[in-house]
């Protein structure tokens, strides 16, 4: 990489006068002794200078005197070197340990030097995040980046995982970040066939890139590092380079990587065993409760609901047996071949995943291939196309009617796993006659999807002139999802049986246009300039179409021929597209003052036509004082200071601009009607207005950032300090503003509202120790975030995210608060917060509806991650911590009201006293003495869609915990391994989270503005595994 | 290869429009293909139709069955009802989607479509509907937004009528009475329409005749829902009614919603009681049996299930375990509609004879060679007769139960019967109990409530609180609306 010629020191026209004499010699590289093109070499204290050519060879005319030499290259260590008397002045460069100079891909694939940028951006090296335990790139940079928050949905196979980069941005709109790979705009979506309630947990689009594949990952975490991407960036950026051909050495390389992972789930609430189903210490055997009588009491054998004789003990393991071990296979492998400029590579990879519940799974197979070519005549041409197929089988979740929705309502003493589930006609046997038994949903309610996937990029380059480069780079990615949602006959959500052939098709593509000029020494020596023109065409569309058969006839023929009703079928496509123009211009002042100009122009398609292109600018600075003023010292090597203020626009989504009607629909689960209804043989279709009101005068969403920050190396860079601060502010939020229901519509869309987010990053890494055998290396981030809504529109002081919530729970904006908090009935409270007890039955009084219950977004979060090496031994360690954010559990309040949680089988036969006080009726309160049973006490707490589902999900976890060796080169000096490493990795070992019965770590529904909620999704697991990668 | 053909096009071909300046047109792209602008009146009279039914049919008629003893709550929102328990979290979805969103609003797109094109027989239904729609809406939840309802961004935050101006209009604040409206529909379904409804009518397939008895019929019943406390109007208007002589007079002219029997097209009244995760959330009342067996009335074994041979029920408020799901009573598809086809009534000609009778005896108004005794037999008879009880002993009921006694205790004969008549339609039964006191059933056991008695309105629903600040302050539902005087 840093082999990578970043700056081209070119035309340095001196002055050759008679006090002159010739110095030369070659540059080398101190690991490996390799040249090293491209070094500068600077007479220091003056302009003059020059860099080494392809072979690391310079020379370059100095005074007689003599005087000092500098050499430095992105990603080494400066050296100076005093001339003297020499003629010959080789040299080798060590690589800075620290990379605090690195060259980094910038926005649209532009290298950079590290110390240029006048803002923050962080990567992520390819062996961060390969062999980690984890199928999901996202999950598996956990912990490891600043300003960065990702929280996965669950340890169910293949579920999606969110990300916000620098808080949220966006109201209503996508706030994940814009993904590119290779170059290649890359869609993340989360695709939902069921409602995100009801639905299994369907992948985000990024899972399509293995972990295994990245070489490096960049993330442009604010506006001002993303402006040249345009209206998507607003919410910051993650550029993906994935591994390809090419080596410096020019050889051919394949390398193999293999790893088996074993899954548990992990993370569950703990169970008591001591009381079983049934009310008031009275057995029941249609009870979801386990308030029934103590085990070990007279009550031996109990008769079920079908009739049977059963004993009436615990069955401890009734629910975590549910779950089965998961299993993940990854297969890899990688040929590059080729050098610099003529190179082809070839990765294939392959995973397949077995769920921890039955019947699930995820499997993903790749293929890409890429080439460069320089031809003869100077046109570059680079290329890539990979080939992905991924399935996931899933599932159905959520409240109720589902296995994870019955899963919380086992009763202790219900033998869930040892008994028949189904009868001879494949009806599910079960306590609950309304409900299925969940070994019966995950045979019989499948969720199955098969996405085929294309993506790749043509790049043409041609250099015009040695300082003027022009090329153009086209790319698509285009996908489909089939998907298919059986629930047959006898599931409870459709008694009837239900089959949904639903099938995804989503295209982006680009065009990009860029003429780069680039002039050093420009007006005056020491100042180099280069400037980028670029213009944009992006095509984006998609196509949902889906055929729902209902009122199926024959149990077991999965097909949408079985069904008599069609009426749910239907179809949705969007197209929009823009046409982007963008500039940069970029000065640098001796390598350490660096001025960055950006701006763009976009015309979408989706904004009001005349009123629909809008411009952003973005400035940044930044200074490097080390260099500048020369006062590097034993203790400060380097230090560098940064600055930016940019902005984004972001257009609208399709079709916002006009109101329509739809197909129309009454009711819910309790009883519900689509048209067309067939009545009386009559096929009636019906319509009515849309529940939304458009609006033609919509304008651009803006998203201005401003950062500042420091960056500090110390002891010989061995440790390093970054710190920064950012305040970014999002206003004329495109938004379906809620309005009176009676005024015959839900929402209206306009321009509205403002939201902020402004925080600290600091990342620190250091050295403590380096022998030539022994190093223990730390990297440390930590990130404290403020997001606030400040205000939504007039007379709104909240509104509900977009999406499905169940009733009575609403995630929300709320003018004042951090984006999605979620709204409930909180406790009624007195002026002193102390919950009001009702003098009559000892429980609390009727709560209060529309409060601000819960606050999915954590104070701070951090990661520490400390890696030792010893010779080929290598031992990392990642800890992260999440701090008090709150998740809305319905699944523990469930087991707590319904007596299954372990808390409430403590003293269970004692009188409780709800914590609370009484009213005295005169301005004064008495605490509350009034004494209930046991189950009063925990029913009494709070029910569903209640304050009392609140918990604090504060959680140090283990995330990650890696060992592994590299066989020594004198082992394998006669075989024909180039390297071989094997190692053992594990993934979520051991968390801790005092305010919680079980993993918090839970987001039901997935990837997506609704966070903060466990709503009977999958439990999380605990992944370890063996890893082998063989170099040839 | 589809996918590397689009590619190459995109990418080479879209530069070039670009640059050929044909941008606008390249960008032209933002029509919806998936949703339709405008629509015809003739897909929005069934949306609506079918929203009224849900209205009255569905969480709302769970609600009125519970705490008028049709039916005990077992479990989930009925349970809740059975102790009197509503509060801002009940019935959002009726406020949102069946109502307001639903009927009321389809109701104001059918006029706003159907009008330029001189569709007056949709304009004249259209109106006819959303009067009763929206004295549901006033008579469940008191005073609401009504005159400036339905406009869209026009009044995002409609400002709330009284009840009394709803009824009877204030011509100052620009409120057109509920009867000025049902009588501007019936003026429409007497002009010559340029189009006419088919079997998208659900109610009466096309049948305007039957549109305009439905019409006056509603005259009568919102006359006498305010006959108490305004008896001089309700007079003057149920007089227009019987001079005009063009009321529901047979159960053929129910306005009545129908349904189909296949998934998707199913009565709310028999998808919640037969097929729904939540069938076992209620059963029939013991209060309800108990009333039926003391008049021996014959509709009790016709409207009511025995899965065990016996009746299986429980008084309401009952806190005690419940025999299992399948042993329960339920209603029989005589009050549901057999496979789910309903119907849904809204107006019955049982209803129209109680409301006259009870007018004759509580206002002293006359109907034409009809005694109060007469009208009275009328209802009985249209109620035994859809429930299919044989003519003889429908003669012989009649002769058991004859008015008797005081006028008071006379009209509670009448709400009686009508209560009978009126079983799968609880929130009527609640509207005459507020209004009447009749059947004069005790409290819930166990009644918890705001103060222990029977709901006497709803509360308003949390979100409309959120949303719209002249929602506040909250009513709570132990307060009476304007029509319930004692």
């Amino acid at each position: 990489m840093r082999k990578i010629l970043l700056l081209i020191f070119c035309c340095s026209f001196l002055a050759v006068n008679a006090q002159q004499r010739i110095v030369s010699g070659k540059v080398t590289s101190a690991e490996d002794g390799s040249a090293l093109p491209g070094v500068s070499v600077l007479l220091k204290g003056t302009s003059v200078g020059t860099s080494t050519d392809a072979d690391g060879k310079y020379s370059l005319s100095v005074p007689a005197s003599g005087g000092s030499l500098v050499f430095s290259f992105i990603g080494s260590k400066t050296q100076e070197v005093v001339i003297g008397e020499r003629s010959l002045i080789d040299v080798s460069l060590m690589q800075d340990v620290t990379q605090l100079s690195e060259v980094i891909v910038t926005a649209q694939g532009i290298e950079r030097d590290n110390r240029s940028l006048g803002y923050a951006l962080q990567t992520v090296k390819g062996s961060d995040v390969a062999q980690r335990s984890e199928t999901n790139l996202l999950n598996t940079l956990q912990g490891k980046l600043s300003g960065v928050n990702i929280t996965g949905a669950s340890g169910g196979a293949g579920a999606s995982t969110n990300i916000n980069i620098r808080g949220i941005t966006s109201f209503s709109g996508s706030n994940q970040p814009l993904i590119v790979v290779d170059g290649i705009i890359f869609n993340n979506a989360v695709n939902q066939t069921l409602n995100t309630l009801f639905g299994n947990q369907p992948t985000n689009r990024l899972n399509d890139i293995s972990p295994e594949n990245i070489e490096s990952l960049t993330v442009l975490k604010g506006p001002a590092a993303s402006v040249l991407y345009g209206s998507r960036a607003a919410s910051g950026v993650i550029v993906i380079t994935t591994k390809k051909g090419g080596t410096a050495s020019g050889k051919t390389e394949v390398t193999l990587t293999s790893s088996v992972n074993f899954q548990d789930v992990y993370g569950l609430a703990k169970l008591q065993n001591r009381y079983g189903q049934g009310l008031n210490n009275d057995f029941n055997n249609t009870a979801t409760n386990s308030w029934g009588p103590a085990f070990g009491g007279s009550l031996t054998e109990v008769t079920t609901i079908q009739g049977e004789t059963v004993p009436y003990k615990a069955f401890p393991n009734n629910v975590e047996g549910f779950f089965n071990r998961g299993r993940i296979v990854q297969n890899g492998i990688n040929i590059a071949s080729g050098d610099k400029d003529k190179n082809a590579g070839l990765s294939i990879s392959s995973t397949f995943q077995d769920g921890i519940i039955p019947n699930t799974g995820y499997t993903r197979n790749s293929i890409q291939l890429s080439g460069n070519n320089k031809l003869n005549n100077g046109l570059k041409i680079g290329s890539s196309i990979s080939y992905v197929r991924s399935t996931q089988d899933g599932m159905p979740q959520g409240n109720g009617a589902s296995a994870l929705g019955q899963i919380t309502r086992i009763p202790r003493s219900y033998d869930l796993l040892g008994r028949p589930y189904k009868d001879a006609n494949g009806k599910s046997i079960f306590y609950n006659l309304t409900q299925n038994h969940p070994l019966w949903n995950t045979e019989y309610e499948t969720l199955k999807s098969t996405v085929d996937r294309i993506f790749g990029h043509v790049t043409l380059g041609y250099d015009i002139k040695p300082w003027l480069n022009v090329s153009y780079r086209a790319t698509g990615d285009v996908y489909t999802d089939r998907r298919k949602s059986v629930r047959s006959i006898g599931a409870a959500r459709a008694p009837l049986g239900q089959i949904t052939e639903d099938i995804f098709y989503a295209a982006e593509y680009n065009g990009d246009l860029m003429i780069t000029a680039s002039k050093n020494n420009l007006f005056l020596n020491g100042l180099n300039a280069s400037l980028l023109v670029g213009q944009n065409i992006n095509e984006r569309s998609t196509q949902n179409t889906y055929t729902d058969a209902q009122e199926l006839t024959i149990l077991g023929f999965d097909n949408v021929s079985n069904g008599t009703v069609y009426t749910g079928s239907g179809d949705n496509k969007s197209l929009r597209r823009l046409v982007g123009f963008y500039s940069s211009l970029n000065l640098s002042y001796n390598n350490y003052l660096f001025l960055e100009l950006q701006g763009r122009i976009d015309k979408s398609s989706t904004l009001p036509a005349g009123n629909n292109s809008f411009f952003y600018p973005g400035v940044s600075v930044s200074f490097v004082p080390t260099d500048a003023f020369d006062f590097q010292s034993k203790i400060l090597s380097y230090a560098k200071i940064r600055g930016s203020i940019a902005k984004v626009g972001k257009d609208a989504n399709v079709y916002l601009l006009k109101s329509f009607y739809e197909t129309s629909t009454q009711g819910n689960n309790l009883a519900s009607i689509t048209f067309p209804m067939n009545i009386g043989g009559d096929n009636i279709p019906g319509f009515q207005a849309a529940s939304r009101i458009g609006s033609n005068t919509l304008t651009p969403e803006f998203t201005t950032t401003y950062e500042g920050g420091v960056n500090v190396g110390l002891f010989k860079n061995k440790l390093s300090v970054d710190v920064g601060y950012f305040y970014t502010e999002s206003s004329n939020q495109i938004f379906n503003v809620a309005i009176s229901n009676s005024s015959g519509f839900d929402t209206r869309t306009t321009n509205v509202g403002m939201i902020t987010n402004k925080g600290w990053e600091v990342e620190l890494s250091a050295t403590p120790i380096r022998t030539s055998d022994f190093s223990w290396d730390i990297s440390f981030n930590w990130t404290r975030l403020r997001n606030k809504v400040v205000d939504i529109a007039e007379g709104i002081t909240s509104s509900t995210i977009i999406g499905n919530t169940f009733g009575g729970l609403s995630p929300s904006i709320a003018r004042g608060y951090p984006y999605g908090v979620i709204i409930a009935t909180g406790y009624a409270k007195n002026a002193n917060g102390d919950r009001l007890v009702n003098p009559n039955t000892g429980l609390y009084m009727p709560g209060v509806a529309n409060t601000v219950i819960a606050n999915p977004n954590p104070e701070w979060i951090s990661g520490f991650t400390n890696t030792f090496t010893y010779k080929g031994i290598s031992l990392a360690a990642l800890v992260d911590v999440k701090y008090g954010h709150d998740l809305y559990s319905f699944g523990w309040i469930d087991l707590r009201s319904n007596g299954s949680l372990e808390i409430t089988a403590k003293d269970r036969e004692m009188p409780r006293v709800l914590p609370g006080v009484i009213d005295n009726g005169d301005g004064t309160f008495t605490d509350n003495y009034i004494q209930v049973s046991a189950q009063s006490y925990w029913q009494g707490l709070g029910g569903l869609a209640t304050e009392a589902g609140v918990f604090n999900a504060t959680t140090y976890r283990l995330r990650e915990l890696s060992l592994s060796y590299s066989l020594p080169a004198s082992v394998l000096s006669k075989t024909p391994f180039g390297s071989v490493n094997i190692g053992v990795s594990g993934r979520n070992l051991w968390f801790y989270s005092p305010h919680a019965p079980g993993d918090p770590e839970l987001n039901t529904q997935g990837a997506g503005n609704i966070q903060g909620m466990d709503l009977n999704g999958a439990p999380n697991t605990r992944n370890y595994g063996f890893n082998l990668r063989i170099t040839l | 290869m589809k996918k590397i053909r689009l590619l190459y096009k995109s990418i080479f071909i879209l530069p070039l429009l670009v640059i050929m300046g044909s941008c606008n047109e390249f960008l032209d792209v933002n029509q919806s293909p998936n949703l339709p602008e405008q629509v015809p009146p003739s897909v929005l009279l069934p949306s609506a139709l079918i929203a009224s039914a849900f209205a009255n049919g569905n969480e709302l008629n769970r609600f009125g069955s519970t705490v008028m003893d049709y039916t005990y709550g077992a479990g989930n929102n009925p349970g809740a009802y059975d102790i009197y328990n509503i509060d801002g979290a009940a019935f959002n979805n009726q406020w949102r989607f069946e109502i307001y969103g639903g009927a009321l609003n389809t109701f104001q797109k059918l006029i706003e479509a159907a009008e330029p094109v001189g569709g007056t027989s949709y304009t004249g239904i259209a109106k006819i509907m959303k009067a009763y729609v929206f004295s549901l809406t006033t008579d469940v939840w008191g005073d609401i937004p009504y005159s400036q309802a339905l406009q869209g961004a026009t009044y995002p935050q409609p400002r709330i009528d009284k009840q009394e101006d709803i009824y009877k209009g204030n011509a100052g604040l620009e409120i057109q009475s509920l009867f000025d409206l049902v009588r501007e529909g019936l003026a429409d379904l007497n002009t010559t329409s340029t189009i006419n409804p088919g079997v998208e009518d659900v109610v009466y397939g096309g049948t305007i005749a039957s549109w305009r008895r439905a019409g006056y019929t509603l005259l009568l019943k919102l006359a006498m829902q305010i006959s108490n406390v305004e008896p001089a109007l309700a007079v003057t208007i149920i007089n227009e009614v019987i001079s005009a002589n063009n009321y529901i007079v047979e159960n053929s002219q129910n306005l009545s919603v129908k349904f189909g029997s296949s998934v998707g097209s199913q009565s709310p009244i028999y998808t919640w009681t037969y097929i729904s995760t939540f069938q076992n959330d209620m059963m029939v009342s013991s209060n309800y049996v108990s009333l039926l067996e003391g008049l021996n009335d014959p509709r009790l074994d016709l409207f009511v299930t025995k899965p065990t041979g016996s009746f299986v029920t429980y008084p309401n408020g009952f806190a005690g375990t419940l025999a299992p799901a399948a042993n329960r009573s339920k209603w029989s598809t005589v009050i549901t509609g057999a496979s789910g086809v309903g119907p849904v009534r809204l107006i019955t000609n049982a209803q129209r004879a109680f409301w006259l009778a009870e007018a004759v005896l509580s206002l002293g108004v006359t109907v034409p060679g009809k005694t109060a005794q007469d009208l009275y037999e009328e209802g009985i008879t249209a109620s035994m007769t859809e429930a299919g009880v044989p003519e003889g002993d429908i003669d012989t009921y009649i002769a058991d139960h004859a008015l008797t006694g005081t006028t008071e205790e006379q009209i509670e004969q009448i709400i009686t019967q009508k209560y009978i008549a009126q079983t799968g339609n609880g929130l009527e039964a609640w509207h005459d109990y507020r209004r009447t006191g009749y059947p004069d059933f005790p409290e819930h056991l166990n009644a918890v409530g705001i103060d222990g008695t029977r709901p006497k309105r709803a509360q308003y629903i949390d979100q409309e609180v959120q949303r719209n600040p002249n929602f506040s302050p909250v009513v709570l539902p132990n307060v009476r609306v304007w029509w319930d005087v004692d």
